[in-house]
């Protein structure tokens, strides 16, 4: 090793830098990490803007014969809250995470396509404006704006000319399309970077299980999102040169939109889930001091995961009539996936158990997942089975299944590793009290919110209402998901502050504050631009503990 | 630079001053910008389509030209004051489980009787419980037909409708079914009885013999009249908890004489599934 010494102190960020060299500098950026902040950054963004959407939703819905909004206020709400949250805030947090942490995980100075990985992002925000600019433009530059209203999965043939009217739909299709390019740039690049930057000795056996999922994710998304882009195209064509693809009074098929819709749209969801997965496998055995349980058959599951949920997509369809085989075939391949998943669960419960756990926030959000999304898995199951699908198809039972899914899942695992790479990233710790009143404010909140929708999903309530006449049994259960909003709207503010707040007047974190033991905790926090002066070599799955334990390190038993 | 120079310990030092990376540019926003104006031109106006080609144009030129003929870079300097700390070495050693240590493994049964005594307690169970049964006929309904016909109401739904009367008289077909059925249940439930008896963590017989009979008559409590609608009328509960109790205790006496075989539960998980986990290997130098 050489003789130069590490200071004790390091030198503020020199902000002697005009704003405009600054600006420059995030915008003409190639930068990995600097790429990953802007996606992590504007996925939180949209993230707030869609979750105050929710709220609205949730007031309007808080008591019988509610006025806070319109009808049609509310249709666009619904519509783009869940556009928001699937397009705008989980696939650039898949983004993210994968391009701050894949080339520091594997020993690399940047994505195989730096130029490349600047575009996705750029695209993916531009996509997003786009289709915000459409409260402004919705029809047409000249006329009123008016946002999309025909749901998040903009079900055939209300997307047709004949019931959608105006330019709407078409920025829904055209912000999608747009946005969805910067994805499919994305998992290019996170593919190419893994099997072609790994530093030496780093084997796929010994390549951390969050490159591991990320890889995956990214194949999922290559092979889900064309599908989608295709149908967008095909519906512009419908609108704009008279073609018929989905217009059931020409000779069109609606049930053709939903099965390329969903062909796309149940991968998604395990390609959004995927993100979460990938953080509890690194989150869970740090903070239980344990390597992960059952490695390989960790790797294995994600593998298999990503396989079955490219056949479960017309599980989304037991309603519209298909046949009985094919209700059975995607009955049953719908409740194989649990399998995989269920492994999942089963080992990261078995890598904290007997193990010495730090019960700080992170774990504390790892924990958290485990619950919720057993749950959402339990009422999957229930899902699978057509005849039940056929009772509770469109209600808040599915709202609160989803929900369960995507928020007591995906956000918490998110959750869980903001505050785990937060100190790396930054370089200054947050808050630790403060993200523990964030945890119960948002387990409380959470659950609160979508647990009582179940019991109104069963009592009947079907989804996308804009308000219920009084009587139906359905008022309590709608104040309390609505007062459990509430909370949640404070959880998310204590997260927000304590992120900025941490950010500037944080105490210093260290290079490696959790005793982590893959690759990013041996450079600084926050990393050089460089990542590593020497590339490193590695010759475990585990190279930091190596490092920390060279008389027992793990390549002795690899 | 040698490969030595390039690679070493994660967080190790270099002797060189610069790292080589890609150039900073901004053709890739800008060619994102126009591509996204391309397409809002569907839906505002055709002159932003027009300016937004225009853009694309230009951002692929100049884009283009961050490439070929040769990549830009820039050359970063390695700034000492932002090195990251030494790694420090924890000298604290740590426990590894060797495979198979006792103490350190699941709870699950390392010995299990073999299914032939599940299937034979399975069958004096069925016994001891069908000869109670045929008892309670003869002293309450003066007839050993009368528990026979009830319990073949599970393979014949039409027996719900039968009256007290026809209960009590033998009929071949009835008869025939419910023997079938008593004993394909009998030996099945006794080779459960057979897989679950190692499990219980302690007083096998106890569990075997009066507990689970007792969880199996309040689980079939409330299902009865969808399971066996002609029993749910008639049956008498005290009888029925007696006979199941007779099958618990005969079944689980048989089953826990047997002579008990060793599973692959002695070995881990991880080496019965052919898993790579620390510890399976010997120690050996890296490559």
């Amino acid at each position: 090793m050489a003789s130069i010494d590490y200071p004790l102190e390091r030198p503020a960020v020199s902000l002697e830098k005009g704003f405009a060299q600054h600006l420059y500098e995030w915008v003409a950026t190639v930068d990995h990490k600097k790429l990953g902040l802007m996606y992590v950054v504007s996925a939180l963004l949209f993230f707030v803007i869609a979750g105050l959407m929710a709220f609205v939703i949730r007031l309007q819905l808080m008591f019988p014969n509610g006025h806070v909004v319109g009808p049609d206020t509310f249709n666009r709400l619904f519509t783009m809250h869940g556009t928001t949250m699937v397009f705008l805030v989980g696939m650039p947090l898949v983004a993210g995470f994968a391009n701050y942490l894949v080339p520091l995980m594997i020993g690399a100075r940047d994505m195989a396509f730096p130029r490349l990985n600047a575009f996705g992002f750029w695209i993916f925000l531009f996509g997003g404006f786009l289709l915000y600019y459409s409260y402004i433009g919705g029809s047409g530059l000249y006329g009123a704006g008016s946002a999309p209203d025909v749901g998040w999965f903009a079900n055939a043939p209300l997307t047709e000319k004949a019931f959608s009217r105006g330019h709407s739909t078409d920025y829904w299709a055209l912000g999608i399309l747009v946005s969805g390019v910067g994805s499919i740039a994305s998992a290019i690049n996170v593919i190419a970077t893994a099997f072609s930057l790994r530093c030496p000795g780093m084997t796929l056996s010994r390549m951390p299980l969050f490159v591991w999922v990320m890889v995956v994710d990214s194949w999922l998304i290559l092979v889900a999102l064309p599908p989608l882009t295709a149908a967008q195209i095909m519906l512009m064509l419908d609108r704009y040169l008279g073609a018929n693809f989905f217009n059931t009074q020409q000779g069109g098929s609606a049930v053709l939109w939903q099965h390329f819709f969903w062909i796309f749209g149940h991968p998604e969801v395990y390609i959004l889930i995927f993100p979460a997965f990938a953080i509890l496998s690194e989150v869970i055995p740090v903070f239980s001091r344990k390597p992960l349980f059952g490695r390989a058959a960790m790797v294995g599951a994600v593998v298999a995961i990503g396989f079955i949920s490219l056949g479960v997509w017309a599980h989304h369809m037991f309603a519209v009539g298909m046949s009985s085989w094919s209700n059975t075939f995607f009955a049953g391949s719908s409740m194989l996936v649990g399998i995989p998943t269920g492994l999942k669960i089963f080992n990261w419960t078995a890598t904290m158990y007997g193990g010495k756990l730090r019960l700080q926030t992170p774990l504390l959000y790892c924990c958290a997942f485990l619950f919720q999304f057993l749950v959402a898995g339990l009422t999957g199951i229930m899902l699978a089975v057509a005849p039940f699908d056929w009772q509770l198809h469109d209600s808040y039972f599915l709202i609160a299944h989803f929900h369960y899914t995507l928020m007591g899942g995906l956000v918490m695992g998110i959750f869980a590793g903001i505050y785990y790479w937060f100190p790396k990233a930054i370089g200054k710790m947050y808050n630790e009290k403060l993200g523990k009143w964030q945890f119960w404010l948002m387990i409380i909140g959470f659950n609160l919110t979508f647990l009582p929708q179940h019991i109104a999903g069963m009592l009947g309530m079907p989804r996308r209402i804009y308000t219920y006449a009084p009587g139906r049994g359905w008022e309590l259960w709608n104040l309390l998901s609505s007062l459990g909003a509430m909370v949640q709207f404070v959880a998310v503010a204590c997260l927000v502050w304590n992120l900025v707040h941490s950010a500037l007047r944080g105490e210093p974190a260290g290079d490696d504050p959790w005793d982590g033991w893959t690759l990013e905790w041996a450079t600084t926090s926050p990393p050089p631009e460089y990542n590593f002066e020497k590339l490193p070599v590695v010759r475990s799955s585990r190279p930091l503990w190596d490092m920390k334990h060279p008389h027992d390190p793990d390549w002795k038993y690899e | 630079m040698s490969v030595e120079e390039h690679h070493g310990e994660p967080g190790e030092r270099t002797q060189e001053t610069h790292v080589q990376l890609p150039a900073p540019t901004f053709w890739p926003m800008i060619f994102a910008f126009g591509v996204t104006l391309l397409l809002a031109g569907l839906v505002t106006f055709w002159a932003v389509s027009l300016i937004g080609f225009i853009i694309v144009l230009r951002a692929v030129w100049g884009w283009w030209h961050t490439v070929i003929p040769h990549e830009e870079h820039e050359y970063v300097a390695i700034e000492p004051e932002h090195r990251p700390a030494p790694i420090l070495v924890e000298y604290r050693s740590v426990v590894r489980l060797t495979v198979g240590e006792e103490g350190h493994r699941a709870h699950l049964p390392v010995e299990v009787h073999p299914y032939t005594a599940g299937a034979v307690g399975g069958l004096v169970g069925g016994a001891a419980m069908a000869i109670l049964a045929c008892l309670y006929g003869l002293v309450r309904e003066h007839s050993i037909w009368y528990p026979i016909n009830l319990l073949a109401g599970v393979i014949l739904p039409g027996m719900g409708n039968a009256t007290a009367e026809q209960l009590r008289q033998f009929n071949a077909g009835v008869f025939g079914a419910a023997l079938i059925g008593h004993i394909c249940i009998s030996i099945l439930v006794g080779i459960v009885y057979a897989a679950i008896m190692p499990m219980f963590p302690k007083y096998a017989a106890l569990w075997a013999g009066i507990l689970v009979p007792l969880f199996w008559t309040g689980l079939t409590y409330p299902l009865i009249g969808i399971l066996n609608p002609a029993m749910g009328e008639h049956i008498s509960w005290p009888w029925f908890v007696v006979c199941q109790l007779a099958f618990g205790l005969c079944g689980g006496y048989v089953i826990a004489r047997s002579t008990n075989i060793r599973t692959f539960q002695s070995k881990a998980f991880v080496e019965r599934a052919g898993l790579e986990f620390p510890g399976s290997h010997p120690e050996k130098e890296p490559q």
